[in-house]
Order: structure tokens, then sequence, then C-alpha cells
């Protein structure tokens, strides 16, 4: 993938991870007080609510896709070496890829019903 | 006559262990410049002193060092515009060292080569035997004009932060002559400049930390052009230019 | 690998050239705080991850795993839990602002068109403009960081 596209892409995530985490900060300490935010019972039904559930996982994919990209962009700038640079970009992928499917597991289960209070 | 405290980063990599500071006190005068006092130092304390300079008018970029912490041309630099009680001389970092404040250009060059600083036209029988002048309009000139006043003394490359790790990129000199070029009503090598721009090394190593541009004595404002640059490399098209490949042709013939 | 001289020779800045903005500009300050900042949100994102998971485990632990909600709840819930979440988000509105006026002035949108200069040269591209979302961007954080304090430890909102 060309690099101005990736960087299209960390422009793109940066703006949406703006908004999304905005939003996301706002349900948790201004529409819900804080402690009732944080309770198992809110969290839960939250969860069940089907836009806030695909909300979430925007959320986990937008963040994890920027902050990893941006790291690899350091990485990138720490060594020039070939294998350097094939492993930042191989470990990239990897991590975003573990990290997202970490996240989704907690949302699906929590969506699912597995979760009872 | 007060007297001006001078420290020279003393330093041959292939004798000495490690760099060394040795003080010189200057006599002060009016108006002296950072370069008069190791001009001085050089020239009455200590003949070993090793620096580069020529014009001394901020005309040849000869004599960029670092200066109190921050790289400057020591022609350029009045010692009273200076804070502190010492100057601070040492070499402009990013550069190898060759000799105390000399420091080994070659690298940069051959970045600066690499991004085609020349005119590219694809009429090479024009080229190599011109019949005609290219013209340029004034506000033609005026898109590219104060990046023709780089006069690569390298104070940008050396303050900048992704040339401090990165060796393969470019640097904010290299990448600001490929926008004077790219945008160059007369050039027609845009595709090629901006395909060669679109690397993990390329234009997108740069933050906007805007050193280049705090650092630059002529007002080239790197960080203005690798900024604008950016988004021809992300639609991957040249600008737009007048006419078709910019043919302008004198009104006038060529004297033969 | 060069010869002695040439390792000694050689004067990258390395990392102090990412990490120590002294002597520079606001924009510089900017870069290396944006890189601090994204690197802490990251590692703090990582943990959150981690420390949500254990709702699957239910309030008590009576999910497909041992951990529980109130499990970690009991270990981040505290003052010093409350500290680092006033930090989080202290860095976070930073970086959100600092990456607004980055998306802005490396897409060249807020940037001045060149044109001829004169002596003194003050650059185009430092303008006061995108130099203010800095200065706008540490006020946004530093009052998101009371407003979560208030929340955290006085119990507002």
């Amino acid at each position: 993938m060309k690099e101005s596209r990736l960087m299209l892409v960390q422009y793109a995530t940066a703006v949406m991870a703006v908004v999304l985490v905005a939003i996301h900060l706002i349900m948790q300490g201004v529409i819900y007080p804080y402690t009732t935010a944080i309770s198992f019972d809110n969290i839960l039904s939250i969860y069940r609510n089907g836009f806030y559930a695909v909300f979430l996982e925007v959320l986990l994919v937008v963040v994890l896709v920027h902050g990893f990209n941006g790291v690899r962009i350091i990485l990138h700038e720490f060594r020039q070496t070939a294998p350097w640079s094939m492993w930042v970009d191989v470990g990239t992928i990897l991590a975003i890829v573990v990290s997202v499917a970490y996240g989704t597991r907690t949302v699906i289960l929590a969506v699912f019903g597995v979760v009872s209070a | 006559m007060t007297g001006v405290r001078l420290v020279v980063q003393r330093f041959d990599p292939f004798v000495d262990p490690k760099p060394t500071l040795e003080e010189y006190t200057i006599p002060k005068r009016e108006g002296m410049t950072v370069l008069d006092a190791l001009l001085y130092a050089r020239d009455y304390m200590d003949h070993s002193i090793a620096l580069r300079f020529s014009c001394r008018q901020a005309s040849c970029g000869s004599c960029g060092m670092k200066i109190n912490g921050r790289p400057r041309l020591a022609c350029y630099t009045q010692i009273d515009e200076l804070k502190g009680d010492r100057v601070l001389a040492q070499p402009m970092d990013n550069f190898a060292i060759i000799k105390d404040l000399v420091t080994d250009l070659d690298s940069f060059f051959s970045k600066h080569r690499q991004q085609m600083p020349y005119v590219v036209r694809s009429d090479m029988q024009e080229l190599e035997n011109p019949t005609r002048e290219f013209l340029m309009k004034p506000e033609e000139l005026e898109k590219v004009l104060q990046f023709t006043y780089c006069i690569k003394c390298g104070l940008c490359t050396s303050s900048c932060p992704t040339v401090a790790m990165d060796s393969k990129f470019p640097g904010p000199q290299a990448l600001a002559q490929a926008y004077r070029y790219l945008m160059d009503e007369r050039d027609e090598g845009g595709e090629r400049r901006l395909e060669a721009l679109d690397t993990a090394h390329g234009v997108w190593r740069c933050h906007f930390a805007g050193s280049c541009s705090f650092v630059c004595p002529k007002g080239v404002d790197p960080a203005l052009g690798i900024q604008l640059l950016r988004r021809h490399v992300l639609s991957g098209k040249p600008p737009r230019k007048a006419g078709e490949g910019a043919k302008v042709v004198a009104t006038t013939q060529p004297q033969k | 690998m060069g010869t002695v001289g040439e390792e000694r020779a050689k004067n990258k800045r390395g990392l102090q050239g990412w990490l120590n903005p002294y002597h520079y500009n606001a924009e510089r300050w900017a870069y290396m705080f944006q890189r601090v900042t994204g690197v802490a949100i990251l590692l703090y994102v990582l943990g959150h991850l981690g420390d949500t998971s254990f709702f699957v485990g239910g309030p008590t632990g009576t999910g497909p795993s041992t951990s529980s909600w109130y499990f970690i709840g009991n270990i981040f819930e505290n003052a010093f839990g409350h500290l680092i979440l006033i930090l989080v988000v202290l860095v976070l509105f930073f970086h959100g602002v600092n990456g607004i006026r980055l998306v802005f002035t490396e897409l060249g949108l807020i940037m001045k068109k060149p044109s001829s200069i004169e002596y003194p040269y003050k650059p185009r591209s430092l303008s006061p403009a995108q130099r203010s979302l800095i200065f706008i961007g540490i006020a946004v954080a530093i009052a998101a960081a009371i407003w979560t304090f208030l929340v955290l430890f006085e119990g507002m909102g």
C-alpha cells in the first residue's frame, strides 16, 4: 500500500477518533453520572443497545488502527534496514488484528448475552 | 574593552576519543559576529581551529553551525543578540564531523540532487539546441520565488527531528526544492517527482515540527513548501500549469 | 560499521532530536508532546481493552471466565486509578486538538500561499493561526482534566 494511502487512513482515523472518543467520554461522564456509567447493569444495558455496541466496535477499530499506524511511523524512523522495515509492517498488522480481535470478543460476549447480571 | 567568552567544540574524530570544549576570551567590538570571534580566535590564539566560511554576508551558506544550541550562520549572528555570558560554537547536528566546526555535507547535497533540482522537460531537442526562452510570468514566479532563496546552508536539515533518526529522509531542504521545481511552470517532470516522494521515508516523514523554517536565515520557509507538497503527493497529480506543458514562447527572436 | 574515526564522526542527534525541543519553536514542542502523548494513549487503550474485558466475567465471576467486573473495579476505582484517568484525559485532549491542527496544516488547508518575502523573514507556515491551536489544545486539556477531577473526586456530573 502506498504511503500516501496509509497517511490518508491516519488522517481519517484521527478525525473519526476525535468525534468517537468525545462521544464515548460524554457517555461515560456527562450523560450518565460516572458511578452509574461504570456500573455493571448500566454497561450491560448499553451493550445490549445495538447502536452503542456497533459504536464501540467502530471506536475500537479506529483508535487501534490510528495508534498502531502511528507507532509504525515512529518505528520506521528508528531504523531503516530492510528487515526492520518489514518486521515493523508485519508487527503493526498483527498488533491491530490481535487487539481488535480481543476487544471484539468483549463486545460480542456482552452483546449476545453470554454475560448475565 | 569587554571580552567575549567563546567556547568552541574541538574534535578530530580520527585522533580524539571524544569532543572537548575549549574556551577563548575575545576582545569584543561593536557589531561583532560569531564568525568574527571565531576568526579572531583562529588567527591570534589557536591556528588549529577548523571552520568553514566564505562570503561573510549570509549568501554562501558555508558557515552554518550550532551556536548556543541552535543552528545559525556564524556570519549572520551578532554576539549581542545571543543570551547568556558565553558563546558556544558546535558543529551542526545530523552531519558527520570532519573536524571541529566543519561537517560533511556530501549526503545533504546528494539528497538534493535526488530531487532533480532542475527543470525537466520532454522536448530534449529544444533543451539541447535552444531556439527560444522558457518564459515565466511574474505571478508564476511568485509561487516559487521564496524557495529559490535557499543557499544550501544545511541549518534546516540540522534542526530537523526526523533527519536526527531517519537517514533515508530527504530533509527539509531537498523537499522544499522538490516543491519549488514541482510548482515551476516550465517543469514537466511532476509525476516523476511525486512518485519518488510517496515512500515510507519520503515527504510523509515530515511531521511539521517547523524547526526548519524557524532556523532558516533566508526566509525560505521549507515547512510551508513541504505541507503544500503533500497535497500533490496525496493526489499523485502535479499542479495544473498554464497552457499545454507551459509552452510560452518569447515574443522576440533570440539573437543569433 | 565503518572505521573507529568514521563511527566517532557520526553526529546524528538521534532520540534527543525527537525528545529535546529546547531552543526551538512552539511547533517543535507540540511535535514532541504529540508523539509522547500518542504512545501513552496507545498504552492506556491496550490496558483499557484488558480491564474492560473483565466485564465478560459478569459482576462477580459467574461468566465464562473467572474474572469479574467488581474484581477489576476494586483494583482501579480508587484515588490512584482516578489520577491515572485524569492524566489520560489531559494527554488525550491535547493529542486530539493538536492532531486536528496537524490534519489541517499537513494537508495545506490553513497554510498561506507562498509569495515574495521581505526582511526580517517571518515564516508563513509558523503562523499565529495554527500556533494558537497548540495553546487552545493545552487549555482544553487542562480544562478537561479539571472537569475529570471534579467528576471523579467531587462527584460532580
